[in-house]
């Protein structure tokens, strides 16, 4: 190691120590206990027994609601996560310009990530009512057909949700705003007087510009799909009714938790999806080396 | 420039029309907050009513109904519910309740927002959320800058997989790491206080820390580079360039961790042991019994502790967003 | 190139330079300005200086319901100078994260309100402290005083582990005007489950489009009720003597599932009976009716015109919808089943193991269930009072103000004369409920025949059972 080495390793475990000394203190334990506690079963209540790999071999073949909850949160992920990114990103292209009232805008697509989840979930419950609800209504008059039966229907509550969360893209939109103010404005300059259009600016100036701020939000998009909570269980109550179309796997591990005392068996749940999370998000930063691209390299 | 103009107008179209579906919730809060208890649900089968209204009265503060298309003054219910109706011309009626309908007139229900003060003890409730928010949005800018710091500038060995490791820990879902984590604070003593709401925030928090590094890779290497020829020390290029040219990445992570502090109710509730250390999210509770919620004053106080994030939001919007200053820069 | 870079790194720092010098100082203000005061109120604080036990008690109700049970600890705070009680609503959004947090990681009250589903589940994992001296020793507390199927739910394992509070029970809400437009009887409720099948069917409107327009009966409104469907047909969801669910072969149990599916039109058979609907016509109408306590109960607005409901609602009625001509009685049951009545749970005060001051805690619940030195009725009675609930003590509940009504009168009534059905005491009972409510949705919405369900669901809870039991064996000295 050379002596430059030396000073980088120093500086950067410096720097980087805060964060270093709260793992250590508050994060290792906690994280090293669900280990253990995946290999027991553990009722919350007594210490832990020594279980072996019983609960995982019970989630692999002999829990159907298991593969069921993956297949939901698999399911959410995939369809959210692009839609919020793509639908985001537009948003933030439409209020990137000169417009009047730009401010009000920009205010109003962060609307609703701020209003509380009880206060809205009323709304949405209007909005998703098969018989009189908004989107219904509206198919009914302008189309003449007869919408499906929303969150009712086992078929459709999961779009139902994934429809839900694109309204939540306000954080999303914020930060792409913030990327795409750092886009200099000489680099368009350039491109126009290379006669390129407003596609090609797009796709070979902002796009590539836009890549970091990109990667943040498909990584955090991503790890918080495979962990969505919080609105399922206001909005259908953590029953994962209709017939189990609802059951997401966070739901189920909190179930099994908290409702049936199976802290072991949640834990061995819980590092399952770690893994599955894990793995899904190397494999976005290491395609990223070769699609994102930071302007101060 | 005619399809300029073209595009132009079509982009601003497409904007209003979803800005209005994006409005929705927050008019819909508004508008509840307003309304009496009885006209908050649409009745079945029919959309919800957007304007709030309010019950008319007469002169001796009798409630004004219709009545087979006439105005009346209810003078009570009787034992099976049938109205007691006093016509305009002096008959006295009986009528059954559906011919009964209720009269209205658009205007402001203020007694949700009396409930709702009356409910809580909203200063005590407010001085508690604003001090966490306040050291969380402190504690995280400092740490979560200068760890991103680290990963984004400092080329030191092994840093990419101690960033994963970063990564790593927000991808472990907190109900089963809840209970374990409960017994550190136990038994560091500070159950019961703020300090497990606050002081891990001190420690970086990995969300930030990827933020911040994406937006501190995007500044010149340059910047650095000339600074160490000059002398300045790392400390010295973190302190007086870098963060002051991502402010407004620093004013998004502020903002982020403020509105994420204000809404959180679950670490709250779980660490604090006297409602009079609880904070507005956590007292929001309060509004839901077993079977029955005040949704009146529920919207209301909901509307209460949403209005300054708004404008907090509105008035700062332009610092998170306009980017890291360059234009100075000539590549 | 880099004579700009340096001339901008000079600009920035010196004006950061001074930035910094006033920002930190300004950073610290407001936080000496918000910093909170100490906890407790100055009653608090004076009575820990008096010498008093401090003792904290967390009520699983909020809202006014924990307003209730507030001003009747403070009446306690201010009858005697021992103890001193602080309150603290949890609310139900995450009453297990912080009971079980709590509890486990070493910080629990003195007392707490939970569930009786809860507390079996907990007291079978050794999670409380046995009661059995304070029932003893304070005579209004004997078993005999409480309903038996209470007495049962908070008496197992040769121990008593909790004092009940509250209870609550089911009977069928119908509604007189519906009847009348109907052209039934309005004062004759249906009295057997074929007359409420021919009600229901007379009863049910439906739009032009086939949309429901008025409900006659659900079985699952306003929410799942297999496991008292189960019990009302003469079922038993759970042996008490061998320890295991035998639903698989209870026919009365298959029945009562088959019974609820035939709420929904089967697409194969010609043969439906009348009052069957369409399932997503029915899947549109439980989703599209209004919050439930609302003015727009579907109960309140008539859009449901009999319904299974509790013994609340005789005091919600008349507030959200105060023109509502409605009616109460026990609910139908088929023919040659004994009646019974339901009455799934209640709520109780409970002493953590680990709890700090056990024997102030006793104080305060010796306090709070006797009556009042001057003859008034014990603070327990009143707070049923407020709350609109039922006493689980045969002697209060027959008290004026339970049975003065007419309408709560026929529930505490029920709860008095016929055999009491309630949720087992298992260290299973959540698991067991929440299975059956989620196997009856595949029933009624024919994915799934009664039996395959009824055998589902006897496997899935036996296995939870013998695995839980193995453990709780394994911890036995």
């Amino acid at each position: 190691m050379t002596r430059r080495e030396r000073l980088h390793l120093r500086n950067g475990l410096l720097f980087a120590a805060p964060w270093v000394v709260g793992f250590l203190f508050f994060q290792l334990y906690p994280l090293l206990m669900s280990v253990y506690f995946s290999f027991t079963d553990y009722n919350v209540v007594h210490p832990p027994v020594w279980a072996g790999l019983d609960n995982y071999r019970e989630l692999f073949f002999d829990d159907p609601l298991f593969w069921k909850a993956l297949y939901n949160t698999l399911y959410f992920t995939v369809f959210s996560v692009p839609l919020s990114l793509v639908f985001s990103l537009s948003i933030a292209m439409l209020l990137n310009r000169k417009i009047p009232g730009m401010s009000v805008f920009r205010t109003v697509f962060f609307l609703p990530s701020i209003v509380p989840i009880v206060a809205s979930s009323v709304l949405w419950l209007w909005v998703l009512n098969p018989e009189s609800g908004l989107i219904n209504s509206l198919l009914q008059q302008f189309l003449g057909i007869q919408g499906p039966g929303w969150l009712a229907d086992a078929r459709w509550a999961k779009p139902s949700l994934v429809l839900m969360s694109l309204w939540g893209i306000g954080g999303a939109m914020v930060i792409f705003l913030a990327g795409l103010a750092e886009v200099p404005q000489t680099l368009y300059e350039v491109a126009e007087l290379d006669g390129a259009g407003r596609w090609a600016k797009f796709r070979n100036v902002t796009l590539p510009m836009l890549t970091p701020t990109i990667l943040f939000n498909l990584v955090m998009g991503m790890i918080g799909a495979f962990q969505y909570f919080t609105q399922v269980y206001v909005m259908t109550g953590g029953t994962g009714s209709p017939m189990d179309s609802t059951m997401f796997y966070a739901l189920y591990m909190y179930r099994m938790s908290f409702y049936y005392l199976r802290m072991g068996y949640a834990s061995a749940m819980a590092w399952m999806l770690f893994v599955v999370i894990l793995t899904a998000t190397i494999s976005v930063l290491i395609s990223s080396k070769r699609w994102v691209y930071y302007h101060g390299d | 420039m005619a399809t300029e103009r073209t595009t132009r107008i079509a982009g601003l179209a497409l904007l209003l029309a979803l800005s209005a579906v994006f409005l929705l919730p927050f008019v819909w809060m508004l508008s509840t907050s307003f309304k009496h208890e009885s006209r908050i649900f649409p009745p079945p089968g029919r959309p919800p009513q957007w304007l709030p209204t309010t019950d008319v009265r007469d002169a001796e503060g009798r409630i004004m109904v219709w009545y087979r298309g006439e105005a009346a003054a209810e003078l009570g219910v009787d034992e099976a519910g049938r109205h007691e109706l006093l016509l305009a011309d002096g008959r006295v009626v009986t009528a059954l309740d559906e011919e009964v309908e209720i009269k209205q007139r658009i205007g402001l229900h203020w007694q949700n927002y009396v409930r709702a003060f009356e409910m809580m003890n909203f200063f005590q409730n407010l001085r508690n959320t604003l001090f966490i928010c306040y050291m969380t949005v402190l504690g995280t800018v400092i740490s979560s800058s200068l760890a991103a710091y680290s990963f984004a500038r400092i080329p030191w060995k092994g840093r990419e997989v101690v960033f994963v490791v970063v990564l790593a820990t927000m991808m472990m879902p907190y109900q089963v790491t809840l209970i374990p984590l409960f017994s550190v604070y136990s038994a560091l003593g500070w159950v019961g206080t703020f300090k497990p709401l606050i002081v891990p925030y001190f420690f970086g928090v990995p969300f930030y820390i990827f933020l911040l590094r994406q937006f501190f890779k995007g500044i010149p290497e340059d910047l650095s580079a000339a600074a160490r020829i000059d002398g300045c020390s790392e400390f010295g290029i973190y302190a007086r360039i870098i963060l002051p040219l991502a402010k407004p990445a620093i004013a998004t992570t502020a903002l982020f961790q403020f509105l994420f502090q204000w809404g959180d109710f679950l670490n709250p509730l779980i660490y604090l042991q006297d409602s009079r250390q609880y904070t507005l999210a956590v007292a929001l509770q309060q509004f839901q019994s077993q079977h029955e919620s005040a949704w009146g004053p529920l919207m209301a106080m909901s509307t209460v502790i949403t209005l300054p994030i708004i404008v907090l939001f509105f008035l700062t919007q332009r610092t998170f967003i306009q980017g890291i200053t360059m234009s100075g820069l000539k590549g | 190139m880099r004579d700009i870079i340096k001339h901008i790194n000079d600009a920035i720092v010196v004006r950061d330079s001074l930035i910094y010098l006033i920002a930190i100082p300004a950073c610290i203000v407001p936080a000496l300005l918000l910093w909170p005061r100490t906890a407790g109120t100055g009653a608090e604080r004076r009575a820990a200086a008096q010498g008093r036990t401090v003792i904290v008690y967390w009520d699983r109700h909020s809202g006014h319901e924990h307003e209730s049970r507030r001003v009747l600890i403070e009446e306690f705070n201010e009858s005697q100078n021992e103890v001193h009680v602080r309150t603290l609503p949890i609310g139900y959004n995450a009453l297990m994260e912080k009971t079980l947090t709590s509890t486990a990681g070493g910080a629990p009250p003195d007392v707490l309100s939970v569930d009786g589903g809860i507390m079996a589940q907990l007291a079978a994992q050794g999670l409380f402290m046995p009661l059995d001296d304070l029932i003893a020793e304070v005579p209004i507390l004997n078993p005999d005083a409480f309903m038996p199927h209470i007495w049962d739910m908070v008496c197992f394992d040769g121990h008593v582990w909790a004092i009940p509070t509250t209870t609550d029970t089911y009977c069928l809400l119908w509604n007189k005007s519906a009847f009348r437009r109907a052209g039934l009887d309005p004062e004759r409720p249906p009295q057997t489950l074929k007359e409420l099948e021919e009600y229901a069917a007379k009863l049910t409107i439906r739009a032009p489009s086939g949309a429901i327009e008025q409900m006659g009966f659900l079985p699952w409104l306003p929410w799942d009720q297999s496991f008292m469907w189960g019990v009302l047909f003469g079922g038993q969801w759970y042996n008490e003597e061998t320890g295991l669910v035998e639903t698989g072969s209870d026919p009365a149990i298959i029945a009562s599932l088959a019974w609820q599916q035939s709420f929904t039109i089967d697409p194969s058979s010609d043969n439906n009976p009348p009052y069957a609907l369409p399932a997503e016509r029915i899947q549109s109408f439980t989703r599209g009716i209004g919050d439930y306590m609302s003015a727009n109960n579907p109960f309140y607005s008539g859009k449901v015109a009999m319904i299974s409901e509790g013994e609340w609602q005789v005091t919600f009625i008349p507030k959200y919808a105060p023109g509502l001509d409605w009616g109460v009685a026990p609910l139908p049951q088929p023919e040659g089943v004994p009646p019974i009545a339901f009455g799934p749970t209640c709520v109780a005060d409970v002493i953590p193991v680990t709890a700090r001051n056990p024997e102030a805690a006793k104080k305060f619940l010796r306090w709070f269930y006797s009556p009042r030195p001057d003859g008034r009725p014990s603070p327990a009675s009143d707070y049923n009072h407020a709350i609109h609930n039922i006493p689980p003590r045969t002697e209060e509940a027959l008290q004026d103000r339970f049975t003065a009504h007419p309408k709560f009168r026929v529930f505490v009534e029920q709860l008095l004369h016929r055999p009491v059905e309630a949720y087992p005491v298992t260290p299973c009972t959540q698991f067991l409920t929440d299975t059956i409510g989620r196997f009856r949705e595949w029933v009624v919405f024919r994915r799934m025949t009664p039996e395959e369900a009824a055998m589902a669901i006897e496997t899935l809870v036996n296995r939870e059972l013998e695995r839980t039991r193995a453990l709780l064996e394994r911890r036995r000295p």
